[in-house]
């Protein structure tokens, strides 16, 4: 690839992107069912003259400034810096094709963040009536935000009619066939059934700080009028999740389906084990909630508060690298590999090499690829090809993975990815490996030498 | 209708006595109350390893077949990882929860008048449930499960005169085998099961007697204002909270991180480098490795056992130095030596792990 290769140890570059994602997740749809909540709240305290809400309800929006504002901002900075880093070929498709939808994002996100301050600092100080507009106008803008973000990211699973020109160099003139793709709209009602989940688990921590002796009324009725905000989700999420299985390619869905049958052997089977702790998470919040937060209202505390923010940590960590391990093998589906091969790309780099089309790899040998010993060619094969989902020690070894192979039983690997023929079971995870013969013999040399330590390899330079 | 149907079992059952019990019985609510959950969720793990453990029954063979059958339930079986994972991930939360409910009942002076027996009880009811666990290790009879059984059947077989006979007992001869498997299958599922339930249903009969005992701060306050909630149906519910984040705990680590199978045992080959029991023995086998270290020979073998013995025996017999809420002096002891027991555990646990050789 045509960038320098990026290493973490252990964890592997998908993690740094994965606790990046599960954290600004949490906080970005909150960012967006928490100002329908706010405004919500606050329009049902002047309707039905709970004054005693708008103090619980000031704070509730200082916590919200603070976080969505500083940290829910910060997380989606460093997302993007996390995904140009690990697979800046991916990122470039997406900035390709999608320039202008997350230039209107920020457009939204700007008048987001700047309603926000507005929202929490003229509380008492304007007129309700134009407090309560902040707010709507608030929430407008947060959706918005929500409403671009949604398109990108599921053109990603199923990029639709997009795919049929996709490398004609015509690819941004078929921008809305992209965006408004067929998982778009559930996976939009999903979202939007979240965020207002989040609203409720992220405002009950907030109430739970309320003193049940002394306040015991206004904590009982901001308590459960917070547990509220879970009913749409508990109700409608299994219909738009339904919706949105329905629209995931039937290769991809026979990834879960390979994962039921041959989960035992328990390498490859991630996207199981994840629909697995998502259905059960997001099947037991609803009623978690009502029996230690609607139930004893007076008596929910903090840490009541935090074990149903733990419960929401875990259903969308789940629910989000759901919806990662589905597109397996790819970052785009169809286009492009989840290491960053194009597609089309395949035949030319098995003829013409795969670092002579890694010009940073090259570079630093002065512009002669032939400058590399095997050992380094090999080692550069794994870090262009192997090293966004695999770590040497930690995260989906690879001296685990092929502990106990020998050096033939290695190359055999190598060679069924490289085939990839239609009947190869990688096909559903990997992709392929691409390059020449003796690039690929050179990869063979460097993982026989991780795995059984081979003392040639071991001196070569 | 309904009433009907309730009039027509209560008069079998005698269900009114159920109902007027729940509804009476008050748990106390005090800012210590989060530590009223661990007895619970040792409960429910309890629960959850039985039912999994019925499932895994109804596949696993023990004698020559164990390690076939258990790669056919973790490879073959629909789901089969699953119920393996849960079941010997919830063995495991469940002797975590019951180490952190001995614990705080210890600190929150639970263990005295008239609640010995429940001290008592619970003590057994651990003891028993890591024979559960030691036992249950084996039963794939993988690599790891075999040494590390062989080092563990070690320890017994240093007691003077008894020793011996316990080992050979419990490997149905010199080596474990077939027999060894078939042995601990039976204490497994049928020997232990049969002791643990009864004592676990004497256990909980006097948690009902003597409700729920409070700590010596809460006691410390009159008692117009100590502060209690109703056990049916608020402290129930909120049990019922609690299993459900437990469940999902307990999903989360069988999904995430599930339970290897190693290669079959193979008595011929030596043994990896770093055979090691499961995390809630290190404590004690670390004592006895120290004192095996210190005095060479029988006599650190003996003395290490003895040592060990001692402070489990001193642990039981609390109740008698600090009998009731007089406290002074000896209840002061008693809680320096809850530190120093807990402060012995985890030095000698984190040790023995920084003793394994390298490479694990």
């Amino acid at each position: 690839m045509n960038y320098p290769f990026l290493d973490i140890p252990f964890f592997g570059s998908g993690w740094m992107i994965g606790i990046n994602a599960i954290i600004h997740v949490l906080i970005s749809h909150f960012a967006v069912g928490g100002g329908i909540f706010l405004v919500f709240a606050e329009a049902k305290a002047l309707r039905e003259g709970r004054r005693d809400w708008f103090p619980r309800l000031k704070a509730l929006s200082k916590f919200f400034l603070v976080l969505t504002g500083v940290f829910g901002a910060m997380g989606g900075v460093g997302i993007w810096f996390s995904i140009g880093l690990a697979n800046p070929e991916g990122t470039s498709v997406l900035i390709h094709n999608f320039v202008f939808g997350w230039a209107i994002e920020w457009v939204f996100f700007l008048v987001e963040l700047s309603l926000a301050a507005a929202y929490y600092y003229t509380w008492n100080r304007v007129s309700d009536k134009d407090h309560l507009r902040l707010g709507y106008a608030y929430a407008i803008a947060s959706i918005g935000t929500l409403v671009i973000i949604n398109g990108i990211l599921t053109f990603k699973l199923t990029p639709g009619e997009w795919l049929a020109h996709a490398g004609s160099g015509q690819e941004p003139m078929y921008f809305f066939q992209a965006f408004f793709n067929p998982g778009y709209w559930p996976a939009l009602g999903v979202r939007v059934l979240g965020c207002l989940a989040l609203a409720g688990v992220w405002s009950l921590l907030v109430f739970s700080r309320i003193d049940g002796e002394t306040e015991g009324a206004v904590k009982t009725s901001m308590v459960r009028w917070a547990t509220k905000w879970f009913l749409p989700g508990f109700f409608l999420m299994p219909v738009f999740a339904f919706w949105f299985y329905s629209t995931i390619p039937l290769d991809h869905r026979a990834l879960l389906e390979l994962g039921i049958a041959s989960i035992g052997q328990g390498l490859f089977t991630h996207v199981t084990r994840m629909a697995l702790i998502f259905i059960l998470s997001m099947a037991t919040i609803s009623a978690v909630v009502y029996l230690i937060a609607w139930y004893a209202p007076r008596n929910f505390g903090f840490g009541n508060a935090l074990l149903v923010m733990f419960l929401a940590a875990m259903a969308v960590g789940s629910g989000e690298s759901l919806r990662e391990y589905l597109r397996k093998p790819f970052i785009v589906n169809g286009y492009i590999y989840s290491n960053g091969t194009r597609v089309k790309e395949v035949a030319k780099r098995n003829e013409e090499g795969y670092l002579k089309n890694s010009m940073w790899v090259v570079k630093g040998f002065g512009n002669d690829a032939n400058a590399l010993s095997k050992y380094e060619v090999g080692k550069r094969m794994f870090q262009g090809q192997c090293m966004t989902c695999h770590t040497v020690d930690g995260y989906r070894s690879m001296r685990k993975l092929l502990k106990g192979r020998d050096n033939k039983s290695i190359a055999s690997v190598l060679e069924v990815l490289h085939e990839y023929k239609p009947d190869s079971p990688y096909r559903k995870y990997m992709p392929p490996l691409v390059g020449r013969p003796e690039e690929i013999d050179a990869l063979r040399f460097y993982l026989n030498h991780m795995v059984n330590g081979d003392p040639v390899a071991a001196k070569a330079p | 209708m309904p009433e009907n149907l309730y009039n027509w079992f209560d008069q079998r059952l005698g269900l009114g006595a159920l109902k007027e019990m729940a509804e009476h019985k008050q748990v106390p609510n005090h800012k210590l109350s989060h530590w009223y959950y661990w007895g619970g969720l040792s409960l429910f793990f309890f629960s959850v390893m039985c039912a999994s453990g019925v499932l895994l029954l109804m596949y696993y063979t023990p004698g020559e077949g164990a390690y076939e059958s258990v790669r056919n339930i973790t490879t073959h079986v629909k789901f089969g990882w699953l119920i393996r994972s849960i079941h010997s991930w919830s063995a495991n939360l469940m002797i975590f929860s019951a180490f952190v409910h001995m614990f705080s009942t210890f600190f929150m002076k639970a263990y005295r008048a008239p609640r010995e027996f429940l001290w008592w009880s619970g003590i057994g009811l651990l003891s028993l449930g890591m024979i559960f666990g030691f036992s249950g290790y084996l039963l794939p009879m993988d690599e790891l499960a075999y040494f590390a059984t062989k080092v563990g059947l070690a320890i017994p077989s240093t007691m003077p005169v008894v020793g011996p006979i316990i080992s050979d007992l419990a490997r149905g001869g010199s080596e474990i085998g077939a027999i060894t498997v078939s042995r601990f299958f039976a204490l497994h599922v049928a020997i232990l099961p049969a002791v643990f339930i009864p004592l676990l249903g004497f256990h909980l009969y006097l948690v009902q007697k003597h409700g729920m005992s409070i700590p010596p701060s809460e006691q410390a306050k009159p008692e117009s204002k100590r502060k209690t909630i109703p056990f049916f149906p608020n402290f129930a519910l909120k049990d019922l909270a609690v299993w459900l984040i437990a469940l999902n705990v307990l999903a989360l680590l069988a999904c995430i991180f599930p339970w290897d199978l190693g290669p079959a045992a193979d008595s011929l080959k030596s043994a990896p480098q770093d055979i090691h029991p499961e995390w809630y023995f290190m404590s004690s086998f670390q004592i006895l490795k120290a004192f095996g270290n210190w005095f060479p020979g029988a006599l650190g073998e003996f003395l290490g056992l003895g040592v060990f013995n001692l402070g489990v025996f001193l642990w039981a017999l609390v109740p008698f130095f600090d009998p009731d809420t007089r406290g002074g002096a000896w209840a002061r002891r008693v809680t320096w030596y809850g530190y120093f027991v807990v402060l012995v555990v985890i030095v000698t646990t984190i040790w023995a792990y920084l003793a394994l050789p390298s490479g694990t």
